[in-house]
């Protein structure tokens, strides 16, 4: 389980590390925290022919809010954001999120970019990105753009990004007033990779009436799925018993029909389809429960 | 291999050795080393072999050490990754947080003519040889390291935190909840005595 | 000196634990000669097929790269059976050879050995070796290989089994026609297997001057391993050293003769120089034994006020593709701890190894009867539900009294069959004392609160026979030194659970002298005598009374030398004194001479007891409480006796809810990392419960029963007995492991659950 050769290169800064992307072409990669790359070159899944090591950056470690909004530099590691105690309301998703994702050494390591852009079917952080409508800030040499998560993830382990492309963003947008989010996910144990998980963010007025519903799943398709069905349903109305056992049924099928749609949705052992299935409605109902509760 | 054309190439090449300082337990390590090896063959190579590699893709946590005073897996960082960390392994925790050890308690091991080979335990490793947090020893560096980053890092962890943490690392002999019990024993001491 | 206070049955602390926590230890993987070199197995990717070609061109050109082997360059030897009552006439023909000769049957066989200056080196080198398998039907599960027309894995048995131990006691027909309840399941355990921390590792070297052949790594029973090699290299056993260093677990699958334990040795003395490989997590899962997976019939006769008739036991136990040096103990051991520890007045059991396309199989921590207890246990627990009975009450009435010891099965003596017989204890006493200490009214009335509150909440029980103390023997050498130390060399093993420790303090006892002055050395093959080594909890029980008997030896000896009873000698440092006055110096004694034979081997009574609860929702299932009973005779150590009962039913937790070596159906395995393999951590651990008791055995003087792996026999059992205490009657049977919350939901689904669609509690 040695990894396989590679050339190597620390780059300073982002500018330098387009540089060194582009140098090396299409089989380079880029490391950053290397929790998800390093253990799949020790299995030599992945044998990239260049590394580039943007651990170091310093520009791109920050967390910020933005005209409401917040933008989360690539290079934060996943521990920062657990213990961002700020990230409350909106964002509670992301840090709750943040504190489930592998083990607490990996979280020490991992960054937040390199989660995204790794994309992981059973990964915590696409997840939020779903559901709180984030878009990625992708530079290259030539430039940056912007793309929304929805185009982003494309298939297990496949983005938009190009191969000289560096992820250097994510942002979400101003939230609608009153947004809070929240994360459930079901491990079989802490650490492992996900059999479910769901972001759920829900925006109430003052009378209680939910004016703007998100409900993402991870772990049941091959990318992030919104479990559209489900939003329309609790759209408009209370977040009542009832409407969250209407929603979590919605989700679960939402979740059934992903799995369906692909053969390659990250086989995790113990994780049937059914299974699965039950374990969003579980999850989406112990996430509008706890949304719920504070209003 | 590749044509940066730039005289001084960004690029180690794959298959050719290069020269790695590492901050080791404060002193200086030097090793030489292809742009793929792990920090931990690279600790080992260098006769740090209390760093263990038990799985060699970031789950067991027998190779934690500390970088920049965190716990992480070496199995999952590079060597060359690790220029201008510091780095602490299992070698380095001996002399921390050590007391001396009273006449008739036991100390060294006596053991092959080493009486304890002079080094006297730090708190943690004491905690973890009056818990019975350890049997056949091999999961013991990784776990003490974790344990030693998470009491640095978080000295009021609850008990819930402390599970979760610890449960990082995998204990076949004992399981694990032992050393939880003995992390949380330190926790209590040194509450007591203040520091 | 005269009056120490004993140290057995003393928490003497462990020994050589500053070394562990300190990171000096050196395991196998630590080790390093001048000049070595690196070896990587090229294992098989499919699951069966013929070897068409294999190019090793490739690999040899690249730089770094010393030697390919393939099976063509080695002498057609098999890993031979350890245990004589392990191999039978089925066996040989079905033992494995090193690199595989032509067929391939699991995925992980090794095809191919390279050798390289480097680890590194040698993993891209085995990359290019180009193994051209022209693939042949696969039968990836014990029904594919007994179904009509299942591929044949081997010439020499056309319906792929090894061989069935069939076990007979009283008259089965009449107590069935007697029954007023009849019950049946088919219970199933599943693949999985010790997974120590540490994976394998060896280093070989020999020197061509002497002839002399080092192996570093080889643990457990390095005696045999050294007996084996001797012979399939072509050494005489004398040339062959055998030498252990730290151990990082072993739980019954580490020091086993390997494939690799010959290749590694044969590339050194191939190539000249020292040779090392240390086996990686993923090839771990793939190489190193697999256990446990069984298929159990079950069928139990009973009167309707709970009286236990008699039972029959159908097995299928898994051997994977080839025998390995455990011969045909995954059938064997079952077969012997299917009564368990109850009076029956007739059983029937016949347990036949199966052959299939998957790593083979051997033993684990309390091998077979684990898999007997689970099957047992759980149809008792059946049988309880249909006579409306208290599980504790039906176990109750039926244990074997203490009034009966010591007892045993009339059944037929057969060659390869030890006998079932149960030399001492009380086993109702024992039982009442798990329920009392532990609670098992208490954990009742909490189960019943816990339910009030809308939560699924279940008690199990498992009581249980171990086997251990097997023999044949163990020898010790008890030397004594002018400057008052003494050192005890013995053949044992020690594989991390402070045997050392508890030997020392044997002999520190039967010498009289303090504990600190007691070495005791079994690393080396050359400095200790003939020894069969760790394995079946017989470490302490056999070595131990071989150097009580040494130490005896010594004093008569010392007495021979200064007058009066051996009891009269008195160590006084590195001198030794008669009564009457007379001294010597005790460098100048002849060492100590004992040998303790043990032609059967005994059986130790114990039982677990579980508290779960299951979240209905996800399946989840939690052990709020467990607790483990076993007596072990006499504890010479408590805290390392309770250390390891406690480690073991940690472990039998991990494998009744989380743990399973996974095939897909073309026998490709899915579990080759600790992703896909789930293991117990804290978080999914309670505190073990440990209750010891101590009931003598009169079979050996020290009165010693075997303890190490106990903690697990029962703990599968006992969670699988709670889990559907817990599920209730309207869900389906827990009949198979693992509880994985997916397989928890399986068994829930049509049920209707009390939580599936309300709040998290």
């Amino acid at each position: 389980m040695k990894p396989p050769p590679f050339a190597y290169a620390r780059a300073a800064g982002v500018p330098e590390a387009l540089a060194l992307l582009r140098d090396a072409g299409e089989d380079a990669k880029i490391l950053a925290g290397g929790q998800s790359l390093v253990p799949l070159m020790a299995y030599r899944l992945a044998r990239p022919s260049h590394l580039v090591d943007i651990g170091r950056i310093t520009t791109h470690r920050y967390v910020r809010g933005d005209g409401g909004g917040l933008r989360v530099g690539a290079l934060v590691r996943h521990l920062e954001l657990e213990r961002a105690t700020g990230l409350t309301g909106p964002w509670q998703a992301l840090r709750e999120a943040a504190g489930r994702i592998g083990h607490h050494p990996v979280r020490v390591r991992g960054t937040c970019g390199g989660s995204l852009a790794h994309a992981d079917p059973s990964a915590e952080l696409p997840v939020v990105a779903a559901a709180l409508d984030a878009s990625v800030t992708l530079q290259s040499a030539d430039g940056t753009r912007t793309v929304p998560a929805a185009d982003f993830f494309l298939a297990p382990f496949i983005t938009a990004l190009e191969p000289d492309e560096m992820l250097v963003e994510v942002a979400f947008p101003a939230p609608p007033p009153g947004l809070r989010s929240v994360f459930e996910e079901f491990q079989v144990h802490s650490g492992d990779f996900a059999l479910a998980s769901a972001a759920v963010a829900v925006a109430l007025d003052g009378d209680g009436v939910a004016t703007h519903v998100r409900v993402a799943l991870g772990s049941v398709g091959p990318v992030p799925v919104r479990a559209r069905e489900a939003e329309e349903a609790l759209t408009g109305g209370r977040l009542t018993e009832r409407a969250a056992a209407e929603a979590a049924r919605l989700a679960a099928s939402a979740a059934g029909a992903a799995a369906g749609s692909s053969a390659a949705s990250g086989e995790v052992p113990g994780g049937g389809a059914d299974f699965r299935r039950e374990l969003v409605r579980t999850l989406v109902t112990r996430a509008l429960d706890r949304l719920k509760e504070k209003s | 291999m590749n044509e940066t054309g730039s005289r001084q190439d960004p690029w180690l090449p794959p298959l050719d050795p290069v020269t790695v300082e590492l901050d080791v337990n404060d002193s200086l390590v030097t090793c030489t080393v292809e742009p793929r090896r792990t920090l931990a063959d690279a600790l080992r190579g260098a006769g740090l072999t209390g760093t263990r590699l038990g799985c060699e893709h970031g789950v067991c946590g027998a190779c934690t050490v500390l970088l920049d005073g965190r716990p992480v897996r070496a199995c999952l960082v590079l060597a060359v990754q690790a220029r201008g960390s510091r780095i602490r392994t299992v070698e380095g925790l001996s002399g921390e947080r050590e007391e001396p050890t009273g006449p008739g308690e036991y100390e060294g091991n006596g053991e092959n003519g080493e009486p304890g080979g002079g080094a006297r335990l730090s708190d943690v490793q004491r905690a973890f040889r009056d818990g019975g947090a350890l049997q056949c020893g091999f999961c013991t560096p990784g776990f003490l390291m974790l344990a030693q980053g998470l009491l640095a890092d978080e000295p009021d962890a609850s008990a819930e935190r402390v599970t979760d943490v610890l449960s990082s690392n995998i204990c076949r002999c004992t399981g694990g909840v032992p050393i939880v019990s003995a992390v949380r024993a330190v926790q209590r001491a040194r509450k007591e005595a203040g520091s | 000196m005269n009056h120490r206070t004993p140290s057995v049955g003393t928490s003497t602390p462990r020994r050589g634990v500053d070394d562990l926590l300190t990171g000096r230890a050196r395991y196998a993987a630590d080790l390093d000669r001048p000049g070595q070199v690196h070896v990587r197995v090229v294992r098989s990717p499919l699951a069966h097929g013929r070897i068409a070609a294999l190019d090793t061109a490739e690999a040899l050109a690249l730089p770094g790269v010393l030697a390919v082997y393939t099976a063509d360059d080695l002498p057609d030897v098999r890993i031979p059976v350890r245990l004589p009552f392990a191999e039978t006439a089925e066996t040989p023909p079905l033992l494995q050879p090193p690199l595989a000769r032509g067929t391939v049957r699991y995925v992980g066989e090794p095809v191919a050995l390279v050798v390289a200056e480097d680890p590194y080196t040698a993993e891209d080198a085995a990359e290019l070796v180009d193994v051209d398998i022209d693939d042949l039907d696969v039968a990836a599960t014990m029904a594919a290989a007994t179904a009509e027309g299942a591929p044949r894995l081997h010439e020499s048995s056309p319906d792929n089994t090894v061989s069935t131990v069939s076990l007979r006691h009283g008259d089965v027909e009449a107590a069935f026609s007697r029954a007023d309840v009849v019950v049946r399941e088919r219970l199933t355990m599943h693949r999985h297997t010790a997974v120590p921390m540490e994976t394998r590792g060896l280093l070989a070297e020999y020197e061509p001057a002497t002839g002399l052949l080092t192996l570093w790594g080889g643990a457990k029973v390095k005696h045999f391993t050294r007996q084996a090699l001797g012979a399939m290299l072509g050494l005489g056993p004398e040339r062959v050293r055998v030498v252990e260093v730290h151990v990082g677990g072993g739980f019954g699958v580490r020091g086993e003769p390997y494939p690799e334990d010959f290749l590694v040795p044969f590339a050194a003395m191939r190539l000249g120089r020292p040779v090392k490989w240390t086996e990686d997590r993923a090839e771990h899962f793939v190489a190193t034994n697999h256990a446990r997976e069984q298929e159990h019939e079950w069928e139990i006769a009973a009167t309707s006020d709970g009286r236990l008739l008699a039972f029959r036991d159908r097995a299928w136990c898994d051997q994977g593709a080839y025998v390995r040096s455990q011969g045909i103990l995954p059938g064997l051991l079952p077969a012997l701890h299917a009564a368990g520890p109850y009076r029956w007045e007739a059983f029937a059991v016949d347990s036949t190894g199966v052959l299939t396309n998957r790593t083979p199989t051997g033993t684990y921590r309390g091998p077979g009867m684990t898999e007997a207890t689970f099957a047992r246990e759980r149809a008792l627990d059946l049988l309880a539900a249909e006579l409306g009975l208290d599980p504790a009450e039906l176990r109750r009435r039926n244990l074997i009294p203490a009034a009966a010891m010591p007892f045993a099965f009339d059944a037929p003596e057969q060659p390869h069959v030890p006998p079932v017989r149960y030399e001492s204890g009380d086993f109702p006493a024992s039982f009442e004392t798990l329920l009392d200490a532990a609670g098992y009214e208490a954990l009742t009335r909490e189960r019943q609160r816990l339910r009030r509150s809308g939560r699924l909440a279940g008690v199990g029980l498992a009581p249980y026979v171990e086997i251990g103390a097997v023999g044949p023997f163990e020898e010790a050498f008890v030397e004594a030194a002018d400057d008052g130390t003494f050192t005890v060399r013995t053949g044992v093993s020690s594989l991390g659970q402070g045997v050392e420790t508890v030997l020392a303090q044997i002999a520190a006892d039967a010498l009289s002298v303090p504990f600190e002055d007691v070495t005791v050395d079994f690393s080396d093959t050359t400095a200790v005598p003939m020894g069969f080594g760790a394995f079946a909890s017989r470490s302490t029980l056999l070595a131990g009374n071989a150097i009580a008997l040494a130490a005896r030896d010594l004093l008569a000896k010392a007495a021979a030398e200064v007058g009066g009873d051996p009891g009269e000698v008195r160590f006084d440092r590195g001198t030794v004194r008669g009564p009457g006055g007379a001294t010597a110096p005790a460098g100048r004694l002849p060492a100590g001479h004992g040998r303790f034979d043990k032609p059967h081997p005994g059986f130790s009574f114990g039982a677990a007891l579980s508290l779960v609860t299951v979240d209905a929702a996800t399946g989840a299932v939690r052990v709020l409480r467990h607790a483990v009973l076993h007596d072990v005779g006499r504890a010479v150590n408590p805290e390392l006796v309770r250390g390891q009962l406690a480690g073991a039913a940690s472990q039998g937790i991990g494998g009744a809810l989380l743990e399973e070596l996974v095939y897909d159906e073309q026998g490709q395995p899915l579990s080759t990392s600790f992703g896909d393999y789930l293991m117990p951590t804290a978080a999914d651990l309670p505190e073990i419960d440990v209750f010891v008791v101590e009931y003598p055995t009169p079979t050996n003087p020290l009165g010693l029963k075997g303890a190490g792996e106990s903690g697990m026999v029962g703990t599968p059992a006992a969670v699988a007995n709670a889990v559907a205490d817990a599920l209730g009657a309207a869900a389906r049977p827990v009949t198979r492991l693992p509880l994985t919350p997916g397989n928890v939901r399986e068994l829930l689904r049509g049920t209707p659950s009390p939580q599936a669609t309300t709040v998290h509690p």
